[in-house]
């Protein structure tokens, strides 16, 4: 059983077995994972891209294959395309940095969604400080779905990129991501997807989206904690100045001046997180041994049983009704605050986020200062689901 | 383990439901935000102080049962206290809910000391004393305080 294969999963909670609902926020990692991090520092723990001794030898080989299991996991047309970051948020600032601030000006506008995480916001408005550009935002509805009637005129002569969440981390809801991408190609503007929840749930394929750039976070689909890649298509990456100056991302230095080492390299300056990056690769060779297909039909399982277990709690109201949603449940309870469901629960053993889940725009929207939010992942179960509809219960009745 | 029924006391339920002082008043003289950058709680205080008393204690926003009834609780036992008299509470509840202390309680802050049990709940701690923040903020004539 997949189950079976998270050791993390198996630990009690105030005596309770802990009912892990908390995915959006860092998915439990397999034992497969462990074993391959564990290995590098056991039996190839060495510097990479450096010695000419064996152990740098295998530990380079596992680090590139990582790198190619990947470029496999989105179907990136190389594993070159692939440059290791430590999350999302590192990979966003650095298109922010790079790409992007390389071809900005006065006036000239970047456009977001109101969906996005604060991790695809804060870093183009830094931008926008240090340029003078200007922000612009694709609206969004009751729904929690993104509202497309005026993409024609939000993507006009002055947009110059497009960045948008694949999956929203806060209400699960899936966006048109080839629809966007289309739009934005169609009118000359290049676009980032923000990949963060999408690769726990869907099958990503760079290519057919056809996005110039996608950021992938690690911890999320079950990889170790600061790890990542962002894709970019090979002429943005080479057309690119480097991110960060140091070590490994140069092939000549002198004091007059240094000369790039080639692409991914010139990208991932100073010696990376070795281990992390082959647990990395773990997760995505463990995905893709299950199989996403699988994956996705378990989701929907899930999804369908969580809703209406969910409907059963009276005064419960899911934030967030897309038509296409990942199994994420952004939901409030009246007469209880979202934190106080948070405390309780967890004394039945449910681990649910409660807040604004880093996405204070959606909140707003809402006019909510937070929600509770049980994400699922395909090793949870539809017991689980029904622990956590007791324990709701429980915290309904203790504010009865 | 720590008990549920520990934190959310009857006097804490009981406050949450009926927030003393509750709501934005007609006027004030001091005012400040009280913001968990963490969690999103916003809470607004107003006072309304003269000649270094506090007149009014009055308290706005949306929050758990733990703020609302520390904020409830607080609106209470601050109001006709001179300004240093509630800096003298604050400094004793400071010392209440600090996670390292054995305090379990001090007579001058009363009801207040209602809270103590929150200290069991550590991730909760800052609910209860995000109110207090803000109204130390109100009256240093500061525009808001977190809990950072």
């Amino acid at each position: 059983m997949l189950r079976a294969q998270f050791p993390g999963l198996n630990v009690q909670v105030h005596g309770k077995p802990l009912v892990y609902l908390d995915n959006a926020a860092t998915a439990q990692r397999p034992q497969v994972v462990l074993d391959a991090m564990n290995d590098y520092y056991l039996h190839h723990n060495a510097n990479i891209h450096r010695g000419v001794h064996s152990l740098s030898e295998s530990a380079t080989d596992l680090y590139e294959q990582a790198r190619v299991s990947m470029a496999q996991l989105i179907n990136a047309p190389s594993e070159k395309d692939l440059i290791f970051v430590r999350g999302c948020t590192e990979g966003v600032n650095l298109v922010a940095q790079t790409f992007v601030r390389s071809r900005i000006k006065a006036g000239d506008e970047i456009l977001i969604s109101h969906l996005e995480h604060h991790s695809n916001i804060v870093p183009w408005q830094i931008l926008c400080e240090q340029t003078g550009a200007v922000l612009k935002v694709i609206p969004m509805n009751q729904q929690g779905e993104l509202v497309l009637d005026d993409l024609d005129q939000l993507i006009n002569p002055k947009t110059k990129f497009m960045s948008v969440v694949h999956v929203s981390n806060s209400l699960g809801t899936v966006n048109p991501i080839k629809q966007l991408v289309q739009a934005a190609h169609d009118k000359g503007v290049p676009v980032l997807v923000d990949g963060a929840q999408a690769t726990p749930h869907l099958k990503v394929d760079v290519q057919d989206l056809d996005c110039d750039f996608y950021t992938v976070s690690g911890h999320k689909m079950y990889g170790p904690t600061g790890t990542g890649v962002v894709y970019g298509k090979t002429e943005h990456l080479e057309a690119m100045p480097p991110y960060h100056g140091g070590g490994e991302m140069i092939s000549k230095v002198t004091f007059e001046s240094t000369v790039y080492n080639a692409v991914p390299a010139k990208f991932e300056a100073g010696t990376p997180n070795i281990a992390g990056g082959i647990g990395l690769g773990a997760a995505a060779e463990f995905m893709l041994s299950i199989g996403l297909e699988k994956i996705i039909a378990r989701d929907q399982q899930l999804r369908v049983y969580a809703e209406q277990a969910l409907a059963q709690v009276d005064g419960l109201r899911i934030i967030g009704n897309a038509a296409d949603k990942a199994p994420v449940f952004s939901f409030v309870i009246d007469g209880v605050h979202a934190h106080d469901i948070g405390t309780i629960i967890d004394h039945y053993g449910v681990a649910v986020r409660t807040g604004h889940h880093c996405t204070m725009p959606v909140f707003q929207f809402y006019g909510l200062a937070g929600t509770c939010r049980a994400s699922l992942a395909f090793y949870n179960t539809e017991q689980e689901v029904d622990v956590l509809v007791e324990s709701l219960l429980k915290a309904k009745a203790m504010f009865a | 383990m720590p008990d549920l029924n520990q934190l959310y006391k009857q006097a804490i339920l009981e406050h949450n439901r009926n927030p003393r002082n509750f709501g934005k008043p007609d006027e004030w003289s001091h005012h400040a935000t009280g913001l968990n950058a963490l969690c999103g709680d916003l809470v607004e205080v107003y006072l309304n102080i003269e000649g270094g008393v506090l007149r009014a204690v009055h308290y706005a926003g949306e929050s758990c049962a733990i703020a609302t009834a520390s904020a409830s609780m607080m609106t209470e036992i601050s109001t006709g206290l001179s300004v240093a008299q509630w800096q003298h509470k604050f400094e004793l509840f400071k010392r209440l809910m600090d996670k390292n202390s054995q305090h379990q309680s001090f007579d001058e802050l009363g009801q207040v000391n209602t809270l103590v049990t929150v200290k069991k709940f550590p991730s909760r701690i800052k609910s209860a004393t995000l109110c207090w923040h803000a109204m130390d903020a109100a009256i240093q004539g500061l525009p808001d305080a977190t809990t950072e």
